[in-house]
């Protein structure tokens, strides 16, 4: 991700998404896209709260990819889908 | 001197508004057309616009194989628009891509088109909530393209890019390349920013 002013919070990993939920959608690092639309975009998408949203938008700039949800894989589809509309790198996958 | 988007407005006055002379509206309006044009080809069925036949093709982003994914190469710039979606199970990324494709590029090249057509109003840009959020998209794909043909990979290949930059003559396209990629990052930073204030 591109390099952006931005202040706030810091990194944590990811805990608060759900267990048990077999598939996933992971959202990979990459050079152009804006650390600030990132976080928009899961905000956006996926209805997350400020601070979550730039956890996990951290976790991809610095761990290079994040799970930003799990769930069934229509769900996961759809997702990594509606992402990809945003520009943003996404695949889905079944959880390891 | 381009003026940076801002909030205006409450509720459903909200507005966002940057101000770019002709040259800057023209130039980024350009490009929307040609990332417009890689997504839905203007000579394909159903697709063509005698609007973007007239338009200068300066710099030519649109250029390579537009071809779907099973007839031959792919202009590696589509990649980065419409990513596989699967990275250990590549007919999990066809079938994806088979089922997904058509609306996404039809999607991306409406969010494209409509704000091209915002930018050639005049020099105050200025946007109600839906059509801001889908000119940061527009936006978005457009850099992702740039980003493409100037060779980005990782987070260290603009920084590495602007330090060649220096030493190129002042004509090299590279330079004017590099610098249409930054002036869109910043159009688009104050965009994500004024968007996530509300």
């Amino acid at each position: 991700m591109s390099l952006a002013p931005l202040t706030e919070e810091v990194v944590r990993p990811a805990e608060d998404v759900l267990p048990d939920v077999p598939w996933v959608t992971i959202v990979w690092n990459d050079p152009v896209n804006l650390m600030s639309y990132v976080t928009y975009v899961l905000q956006q998408h996926f209805g997350y709260g400020r601070a979550k949203a730039e956890k996990l938008m951290m976790q991809v700039h610095v761990e290079g990819r994040a799970v930003v949800a799990n769930g069934t894989r229509e769900a996961m589809e759809a997702d990594t889908e509606a992402l990809h509309g945003y520009g943003l790198w996404a695949t889905f996958q079944k959880d390891a | 001197m381009a003026k940076a988007f801002r909030r205006s407005g409450r509720g459903a006055d909200r507005r966002y508004v940057a101000t770019l002379d002709a040259d800057e509206r023209e130039v980024v309006a350009t490009v929307m057309d040609q990332v417009h044009d890689l997504l839905e080809p203007p000579d394909a069925p159903g697709t063509g616009d005698a609007a973007f036949d007239d338009l200068v093709a300066g710099l030519d982003l649109g250029g390579g194989p537009t071809t779907p994914a099973d007839e031959g190469p792919r202009d590696p710039a589509l990649d980065r628009l419409l990513p596989p979606a699967h990275r250990e199970d590549p007919e999990a990324a066809q079938e994806f891509r088979r089922l997904t494709e058509g609306g996404l590029r039809h999607r991306k090249a409406s969010a494209l088109s409509a704000s091209a057509t915002l930018l050639r109003l005049e020099d105050r840009v200025t946007l109600d909530a839906d059509q801001a959020r889908s000119f940061l998209t527009a936006l978005t794909d457009v850099r992702l393209v740039l980003g493409e043909r100037l060779g980005l990979r990782t987070d260290e290949d603009l920084e590495l890019l602007e330090q060649v930059a220096g030493s190129l003559a002042d004509d090299d396209p590279l330079l004017h390349a590099l610098a249409l990629y930054d002036f869109l990052t910043w159009l688009q930073e104050t965009l994500a920013d004024a968007l996530l204030r509300g």
